[in-house]
């Protein structure tokens, strides 16, 4: 037990979830939790002692599972996310009927365009789907920062980039994802999937990058049963004594393995490539070849998983052997790449690439298909409608690092400013 | 320094000595010897008039961490702090911390609080805050790395001077702390750090509340 365990345990009752490790909708609210910052206490459901101290019985319904004790006392069971944030009074509405700018998404390039805006007077809204700090927000440390020597965890920046762009007056409405944009006049109307409408005069996407779905059989399966997108640092204790696998080549994957070496009994890293300086940073490299109990594989990728009811072994292939090979494996942490966020763009006919991104500025103007309506060209990181911005991991051609994220967001906020002069009140 | 009291055995009987209230003149007295030794004192017949005066007293917005206090949990202050979403309560933000990854930030966050609430173990009629901890983690801040300090004291605290105090510590606190931190976190507590102050220098910077009411250990 460490110093801060004693003194650091909170002293008002906190949220106690019921479950099986092996839960998909266990690990969805472990997530939920954690990734938001709400303090919990995890039971596991086949240990009889630890459940009768918190439900006075010695088991629970299998159906009732998971099972998620509020702070007032309250029981949800087979509970849901949606239903434990409103539990936990996280659903707000937005306190105003029209904003200047709306920004989707709460990673570094929406925090620091929240910030940015607010701070300069823009009535400023950000909606979230899950939690502030967006992919940056799991990463266990970022070590090149600006300004912070010895690194800051990707939690820490994201908890105080809220704080501080709440300190200047802007909204944030998490836990529910956006289902679409409609024009409104010069300006646009968000909706979310609460049927909540927000009405902004600029829209700003930062709605970053989820994981890319990794092809193998059985992954869907065992999402939550040993298998996890992303870093999932809900489950870095659950890893203790373990062994861990996790796959990709970029910066994400490599925090993922200096985050589970301390936990892990063995942490494998699986890279496609052959060479892992073509995506990850050298100061990482450094860092995973000096960890003991890592063992780095490169040119290997993952072709079957072997299970019973939680993963137990991961089949892989590399360079030109023709035979798999097989890696005991208690998680499986899945950090390959990215695909663009743009679910809730679909439909009001925002340009993008061919993988997806949105394009921006000058791609928008020589891409004859992107139909800019005005005479003026599109702003640098205006999308093919006017008014309507995308920063950070979203955008086609950005770079896919935290620092470059909160620049693109920062900058987005003049280029706003601009727009709502041209239309007017500004 | 005179030679430490000996620590009572875990599971011992405790004085009732050290449980009574302080009569008004002891807390009239004790208050005027705080303010000449610089700690703004103030008075609260109840725990919910200090609750009231604690929240009169921190910022909205700021960073606060609440010291482990059995009297901030029968007052509702820690309630207040940790769930009124007035402030930026530390200690849910330090718990749910990577303890291998953010060592670094725990420490430091810890330390600088903007406010700190918490309690003492003893206030003596000289004037002197005696506060004991087994970890020790929250006495930096008390001295100066919290931007403020709010302490709340019930009037049982009181006693005549600082070997009073360090006896109260020994055979009357750490008994009670003791079962409490073993059926709490099944750990065992121990008197291992212990700050007296005498004299604050900062004009403001620490605020005593006497309450008329047994509050705490």
């Amino acid at each position: 037990m460490s110093m801060f365990d004693y003194d650091a345990r909170p002293v008002t009752p906190g949220v106690v979830l019921v479950g099986t490790q092996a839960s998909r909708g266990g690990y969805a609210i472990r997530d939920f939790l954690s990734r938001n910052g709400y303090p919990f206490e995890w039971v596991d459901a086949g240990q009889p002692d630890a459940v009768r101290a918190v439900l006075g019985a010695a088991e629970v319904e299998p159906s009732a599972l998971p099972l998620c004790i509020l702070p007032d006392g309250s029981r949800l069971a087979s509970a849901t996310v949606e239903q434990v944030a409103a539990g936990l009074g996280m659903v707000a509405a937005p306190s105003l009927p029209e904003y200047d700018l709306t920004i989707v998404g709460a990673g570094p390039a929406g925090l620091a365009a929240a910030v940015n805006a607010a701070s300069e007077g823009l009535r400023t809204v950000v909606v979230e789907a899950v939690a502030p700090g967006g992919q940056a927000g799991t990463t266990s440390m970022i070590e090149n920062y600006l300004g912070f020597p010895n690194g800051i965890s990707g939690s820490e920046l994201a908890t105080r980039a809220t704080v501080q762009a709440r300190r200047f007056g802007a909204e944030l409405l998490l836990a529910r994802p956006l289902t679409g944009v409609s024009a409104d006049g010069p300006g646009y109307v968000a909706g979310l999937s609460d049927g909540t409408l927000i009405r902004g005069r600029a829209v700003l996407f930062a709605s970053g990058v989820e994981w890319r779905r990794l092809e193998v059989p059985g992954v869907d399966d065992l999402l939550g049963a040993g298998v996890y997108y992303g870093a999932g640092p809900s489950e870095a204790l659950a890893c203790t004594d373990s062994q861990v696998v996790v796959v990709g080549g970029g910066n994400s994957a490599g925090q993922a393995v200096v985050r589970f070496s301390r936990y892990a009994r063995q942490v494998t890293l699986l890279v496609r490539g052959r060479d892992l300086g073509a995506s990850m940073s050298q100061y990482l490299i450094d860092q995973v070849s000096a960890i003991p109990n890592v063992d780095v594989r490169v040119g290997t990728q993952v072709v079957g998983l072997e299970a019973d009811d939680r993963l137990r072994a991961v089949n892989v292939r590399s360079g030109d052997s023709t035979e798999p090979g097989r890696w005991p494996a208690d998680a499986l942490f899945i950090c390959i790449g990215g695909a663009p966020r743009t679910d809730g763009a679909a439909g009001i006919g925002l340009a993008t690439n061919t993988a997806g991104y949105l394009m921006t500025g000058s791609d928008v103007a020589r891409d004859p298909g992107s139909n800019w309506p005005l005479p003026r060209e599109p702003l640098p990181l205006e999308t093919n409608l006017p008014g309507v911005f995308a920063a950070g991991d979203v955008r086609c051609g950005s770079v896919k690092r935290c620092s470059a994220a909160i620049g693109e967001g920062s900058m987005a906020v003049a280029l706003v400013h601009r727009r709502l002069a041209e239309v007017g009140g500004d | 320094m005179t030679e430490l009291p000996v620590v009572a055995s875990p599971g011992a009987a405790v004085s009732s000595e050290f449980a009574e209230l302080a009569s008004d003149e002891r807390i009239a007295k004790a208050a005027a010897a705080l303010e000449r030794n610089g700690i703004r004192p103030l008075l609260a017949a109840t725990g919910a008039g200090a609750r009231g005066l604690v929240g009169s007293l921190l910022a909205d917005g700021a960073e606060v961490y609440n010291n482990t206090s059995q009297t901030l949990e029968a007052t509702g202050i820690a309630d207040d702090i940790e769930r009124s979403g007035r402030y930026q309560p530390l200690r849910l933000r330090l718990y749910r911390m990577d303890r291998e990854m953010q060592r670094r930030e725990m420490r430091t966050l810890a330390a600088s609080p903007d406010y700190v609430v918490g309690s003492v173990h003893a206030l003596t009629e000289g004037g002197s805050l005696l506060i004991a901890s087994a970890s020790g983690s929250q006495l930096g801040p008390l001295v100066s790395g919290a931007g403020q300090v709010i302490l709340v004291i019930g009037a049982q605290k009181i006693v005549s001077d600082v070997a009073a105090g360090m006896r109260r510590i020994y055979e009357y606190c750490y008994p009670l702390e003791d079962a409490r931190a073993r059926q709490a976190y099944a750990v065992p507590s121990g008197v291992n750090n212990i700050l007296i102050i005498n004299k604050v220098l900062a004009p403001g910077r620490v605020t005593a509340i006497i309450v008329n009411e047994r509050l705490g250990f």
